[in-house]
């Protein structure tokens, strides 16, 4: 026994990886490039991350494809199966992330060149997007190591993301009765919204992460059943 | 406990991953509380050859209408283990069967088990098909006129052409030297002789090497046919085949004797077809089928 076989198929495997969660740093890059744009009303910069965009499909489709192909010409099982199928959940994290940053850009010529911004909310913003940046780093991290308790920690930095978006909200909801600065504010809670999914998708890779380790999938955090620390249970695998 | 629960509860079944120190860990039991009627119980099976081990301590359930694929590198005893279903082992004479099979609570290895009894109860299937050198119905006809069955010799016939789904190939030249068939119809042919003597399980011991796809999509069929009325063991190197058409699936492993000279086959591990192909317990069947060690 203990000859390696199947050796060609395993690095394209692992070639496969690193193309597809390379991906996250595309993400990454699109969305420093939205929070920048929003903090500066940059349209300019925002109609390039709606362009760059196709960077990100085009990674989806194209590890789709080879996912596609090594299933149909190579048959894998067991960690191999599985690595596949979580890549298929990352690569589509990833496109929706990406559309996500769209969704914001798309945003901000709506706001104006120079709109009433307030400093308390967009504050908020950029650490929204400082956390959801280090979520995708940290979801990527987590994949590319096999860390089930990196993974796992995604939901702790989720939760302060959460905080801040509800503290988005609160601050537009108390911002005023000029109507300037209320729609703008109310274009800030979409934009906090868009980066809140951003790092729900990260978790959802985090728990993909947990899938290929353990074989089990279940959400880390699910709505229809809060009592449950279903996360916990990775925490031992 | 008891020395027959202690067996019993040391018997591999399926969920359990039987580490390196098989015989004394055996820890853990069923991982859900499946309804499965055993059919065969193994306890302790070991094999020589020679006094060389081929297998050793190996023991299992096989399950009533269930497909049981045995899966393992070449050497691994896959085929040594099958052949202690129907006492195969018996017909070469260097050969040494210790521990207990037991089929429905008779252990067939006793004294007063009649071997030919046993294989009329366990049909057996081989790699390459063996047809007699006889017409398509002499070769159905065989086992039972031997064995002095009652009924309708055509009737007997036509019912086990049917149960193999080679009828209606064959009918209008049942006539026919059996050799003039092609191999996957050869196949069916000896699948069909082995259910002429009405067994109660089919042994199958690398039943598709020998043929094309298309033969061995049929024969896969009529596996899954045949399972609804027998209990099917299955030895095969196309962990594929196992994947899609075992209900349990066995893995054995090739160890070294600790003077480096002789191999013996152990079992790995043990458990439903879908947790060996998808996420497997032992780091050792894992290697194994994702082909990081052939």
């Amino acid at each position: 026994m203990a000859e390696e076989i199947r050796i060609q198929f395993h690095e394209e495997l692992e070639q496969l990886e690193h193309r597809a969660l390379d991906g996250l740093d595309l993400v990454i890059s699109s969305l420093d490039r939205t929070i920048e744009a929003v903090q500066h009303q940059d349209a300019e910069l925002a109609e390039l991350v709606v362009a760059d965009d196709d960077l990100i499909d085009g990674r989806y489709l194209e590890i789709h494809q080879a996912i596609l192909n090594l299933m149909a010409t190579q048959a894998p099982v067991a960690s191999d199966l599985r690595l596949m199928a979580a890549l298929l959940h990352v690569m589509k994290c990833m496109e929706r992330m990406g559309d996500q940053c769209v969704n914001i850009a798309k945003l901000i010529p709506i706001t104006g060149h120079d709109p009433p911004a307030d400093e308390t909310l967009l504050k908020h913003i950029f650490d929204m997007g400082k956390g959801v940046r280090e979520q995708v780093r940290q979801a990527k991290r987590a994949f590319v190591d096999r860390d089930v308790g990196l993974a796992r920690d995604l939901v702790r930095q989720d939760d302060l993301v959460d905080d801040l978006n509800r503290e988005v909200f609160h601050r537009a909801i108390e911002i005023g009765d000029d109507h300037d600065v209320r729609e703008w504010a109310m274009t800030m809670i979409l934009v906090a919204r868009a980066i809140e999914r951003i790092g729900d998708n990260a978790v959802d890779i985090g728990e993909q992460v947990a899938f290929l380790v353990t074989g089990l999938f279940r959400e880390f955090e699910d709505s229809s059943h809060p009592s449950e620390d279903l996360a916990g249970q990775h925490s031992s695998a | 406990m008891a020395d027959a629960e202690r067996t019993r509860a040391e018997r591999a079944v399926p969920g359990i991953s039987l580490e390196e120190t098989v015989h004394e860990t055996h820890a853990g039991g069923p991982r859900s509380s499946l309804k499965r009627e055993p059919v065969f119980e193994l306890e302790g099976v070991s094999v020589a050859y020679d006094g060389n081990p081929a297998i050793t301590d190996v023991s299992m359930e096989i399950y009533r209408n269930h497909i049981t694929a045995l899966i393992g590198p070449s050497g691994c005893g896959k085929s040594t283990l099958i052949r202690c279903f129907n006492r195969m082992n018996d017909l070469i004479p260097s050969a040494r069967v210790d521990g207990r099979v037991i089929y429905h609570g008779q252990d067939i290895y006793a004294d007063e088990i009649d071997p030919v009894e046993v294989r009329k109860r366990i049909g057996m299937v081989f790699q390459k098909p063996n047809p007699f050198p006889k017409s398509v119905y002499d070769n159905i006809a065989f086992g039972p006129r031997v064995l002095g069955m009652k009924g309708e010799m055509d009737a007997i016939v036509e019912r086990a052409l049917r149960g193999a789904a080679l009828w209606d190939e064959v009918k209008d030249r049942l006539d026919s030297n059996a050799f003039g068939m092609s191999g996957g119809q050869q196949q069916r042919l000896c699948i069909a002789r082995c259910l002429a003597v009405e067994p109660d399980v089919i042994l199958m011991d690398e039943p598709c090497s020998a043929l094309d796809p298309i033969s061995t999509g049929k024969i896969e069929d009529l596996m899954m046919e045949l399972k609804e009325r027998y209990s099917i063991v299955i030895v095969t190197h196309n962990m594929q085949q196992a994947a899609r058409v075992s209900d349990l699936t066995a893995f054995l492993i090739v160890k070294l004797d600790a003077d480096e000279k002789h191999r013996q086959g152990r079992l790995v591990e043990y458990d439903e077809t879908e947790k060996i192909f998808t996420n497997p317990s032992d780091s050792r069947t894992e290697d194994y089928v994702t082909g990081k060690v052939g």
